[in-house]
């Protein structure tokens, strides 16, 4: 083949200019752009979420974009008229201030085959919940012989300076806060009773982590024994030979919604529904709920197997009774003033 | 500065009468164009002086969503004991840094001039050998070593000294001995480069004239190396107070630091015009730490130049 000179030229300055300005390119037909977390849900949504989109669409176009809730509603909040995402995930805590913001579409709920079917706390008309996250006690059996029942046994004097705990900045450790003021009488609106508690586990403290992921890292190097944990998380640590084991405590595992979001003004969304419907499908959820992934279903047609149905729950109406959901728009309201307490009083 | 020296000095050298004898004015020979500056400077602007102008302005918000201007920001900052507290254990983190980083490596400094061509080339390898890995993994080393069941903990336990795991992680002092590690290079290039640009005739003229080894050290090495210990404190103490990854696993969430105060507020919290306010804050008084050592450093240079 023979190329002039003019052709190549021609040809690298087109490639050129793509490159330095991708919104040439996508003018006419961005793909869907889907912001999942990073880590395991990227994992997890990319080798199941996405083949399915696909199949479903006739092999539409898709790009998945990992970042933290925080920085998707950045994004989204600096370019509102145009924005770069089509689809946000969502933890319950920023979820609501998306949806205060007016970031987001409301879901097309008489269209949708699959909402219906979801357990009603999963059934949100701002963003339908695909995925739950459960929050229980992880503890090492090597050291633990006798695996724990309650939130309350991490107060036990035997597990003195064993204890980890993370600090308020992730959702992890504001839910664990908010269970234990309700062990004592508190609630989401009088969050004092867990505070007096925490003051009370100081002894037994070894580790306030900075995040959940740095719990892990804690428990791989010996350095707590026990602590709140995310069941997902735990899981992966297993799977590497980390001697954890999760259990739901007898006051109920916390279940945090993590929601999928149509973003509004999206040039795409139609697509962004088909992603939506594709996560809360039967067939997709199954999938995700078995080895590796073992993400708890929210589409109630979905039979309970595996790891889930032995540590969590047997079908949805036992989740329902052994889940704890937490009113999320009351811990927003204060999140930021006990974030401040936390700073100020949990010092060990 | 060098640049500032040079240029007084040729303008001292260039003979008057010559000067006016030509009609144009000549160009001194070490005169640079600025034009060259340009592109950094250009680039610097865009991407550095810009957004910072940015987050001033964000700083000046009295709520998130911007319905009104003021200084309440900072009064909140300022007024508050505990925001005061976060930010003078981080100057003071800064500072144990910076002195042990410097205790532990002057003498690597000092013996890299004093050793053949072999070990030279030893001592820079594993002075420069930090550098090349990730400050995460060199974190995460320092999280294995310190940790219960870590390298030091079973030593002692092994040989009996302790009967059970001292608590080194999640501890001040082990979030100073990792972060001088993971900065010691930092501190160890810019004090090889002033310990070596020493006269070696004068330390032998001290010994000559009857000083022994230490009165020679503290009189002539340890003043002339004054401007090599001044920029490897100011590059130390600047890393080891920002250094967000490593203060975040091996402090951990219980110690709170500027970084973390500002990820907090900017990230979970969402408040930007206060965490705005907390990094002006912090820059200002990090520069106020930079303009003191640079002080010293003129001082030094007074030393040195005696």
């Amino acid at each position: 083949m023979d190329f002039s000179r003019r052709q190549l030229m021609q040809t690298a300055l087109t490639l050129g200019a793509m490159q330095a300005f991708p919104g040439l390119s996508y003018a006419q037909a961005r793909p869907l752009v889907f912001a999942t977390f990073t880590g395991s849900w990227e994992e997890a949504h990319k080798a199941v979420l996405v083949p399915a989109f696909r199949k479903m669409t006739d092999n539409a176009q898709i790009v998945l974009d990992p970042m933290l809730s925080v920085d998707q509603i950045a994004k989204v909040t600096a370019a509102r008229a145009n924005p770069p995402i089509d689809v946000m995930l969502h933890d319950p805590g920023p979820a609501l201030i998306a949806i205060a913001d007016g970031l987001v579409e409301p879901y097309p709920v008489a269209k949708s085959a699959y909402y219906k079917d979801l357990i009603s706390e999963a059934q949100v008309d701002t963003g339908p919940a695909p995925f739950f996250q459960v929050v229980g006690l992880t503890y090492n059996p090597e050291v633990i012989k006798t695996p724990p029942t309650s939130w309350a046994d991490l107060w036990k004097p035997e597990y003195k300076g064993r204890v980890g705990i993370t600090n308020l900045n992730s959702t992890l450790g504001t839910g664990f806060m908010v269970e234990i003021a309700k062990m004592h009488g508190g609630s989401e609106a009088n969050i004092d009773p867990a505070f007096a508690a925490i003051d009370k586990l100081k002894p037994n403290l070894a580790a306030v982590a900075a995040n959940p992921g740095a719990l892990a890292t804690l428990f791989q190097q010996g350095q707590i024994d026990i602590s709140p944990g995310n069941f997902n998380a735990i899981q992966i640590l297993k799977a590497k030979g980390v001697p954890v084991e999760f259990v739901a405590p007898k006051e109920g595992a916390i279940a945090f919604k993590t929601t999928m979001h149509i973003v509004k003004n999206s040039p795409n969304q139609e697509l962004a529904f088909k992603l939506i419907e594709a996560a809360l499908s039967p067939e997709v959820q199954a999938t995700l709920m078995a080895s590796p992934y073992l993400i708890v279903p929210t589409n109630g047609k979905v039979p309970m197997t595996g790891e889930i149905a032995k540590v969590l729950a047997k079908d949805t109406d036992e989740l329902k009774k052994k889940f704890v959901f937490q009113d999320w728009k009351a811990i927003n309201a204060q999140r930021s003033a006990w974030i401040e307490r936390f700073n100020r009083e949990i010092r060990i | 500065m060098p640049g500032g020296h040079r240029r007084a000095s040729s303008a001292f050298l260039v003979p008057g009468p010559i000067a006016m004898a030509t009609t144009a004015t000549p160009k001194a020979p070490t005169a640079y164009d600025l034009k060259l500056a340009l592109p950094l400077g250009a680039f610097l602007a865009v991407f550095f002086v810009a957004p910072l102008a940015v987050l001033f302005l964000l700083s000046l918000q009295s709520d998130p969503k911007g319905t009104s201007y003021g200084l309440s920001q900072y009064g909140n900052f300022l007024g508050d004991a505990f925001s005061l507290g976060v930010l003078g254990s981080t100057l003071l983190l800064g500072v144990k840094v910076t002195a042990l980083s410097f205790l532990l490596g002057y003498p690597v400094a000092f013996a890299y001039t004093r050793v053949g061509a072999r070990l030279k080339s030893l001592i820079i390898l594993i002075v420069l050998l930090p550098l090349l890995t990730s400050v995460v993994v060199r974190t995460f080393a320092w999280i294995v070593i310190l940790g219960r069941q870590g390298i030091i903990n079973s030593a002692l336990l092994s040989m009996g000294l302790i009967s059970t795991p001292l608590k080194l992680l999640y501890t001040e002092s082990g979030l100073v001995v990792a972060l001088a590690q993971v900065q010691m290079p930092l501190m160890v290039l810019p004090l090889i480069t002033a310990i070596g640009r020493i006269d070696p005739n004068l330390t032998d003229a001290s010994a000559a004239l009857g000083s022994g080894a230490w009165r020679t050290f503290f009189k002539v090495t340890l003043p002339l190396s004054l401007p090599g210990i001044i920029a490897g404190s100011l590059l130390t103490y600047a890393a080891a107070i920002t250094a967000f990854i490593t203060q975040s696993l091996v402090g951990g969430g219980q110690m709170l630091f500027m970084p973390m105060y500002l990820y907090q507020q900017a990230s979970t919290l969402q408040n930007w015009p206060f965490a705005a306010a907390i990094s002006i804050i912090f820059l200002v008084a990090v520069l106020a730490v930079v303009t003191l050592f640079n002080l010293l450093g003129r001082l030094s240079r007074g030393v040195a130049s005696a």
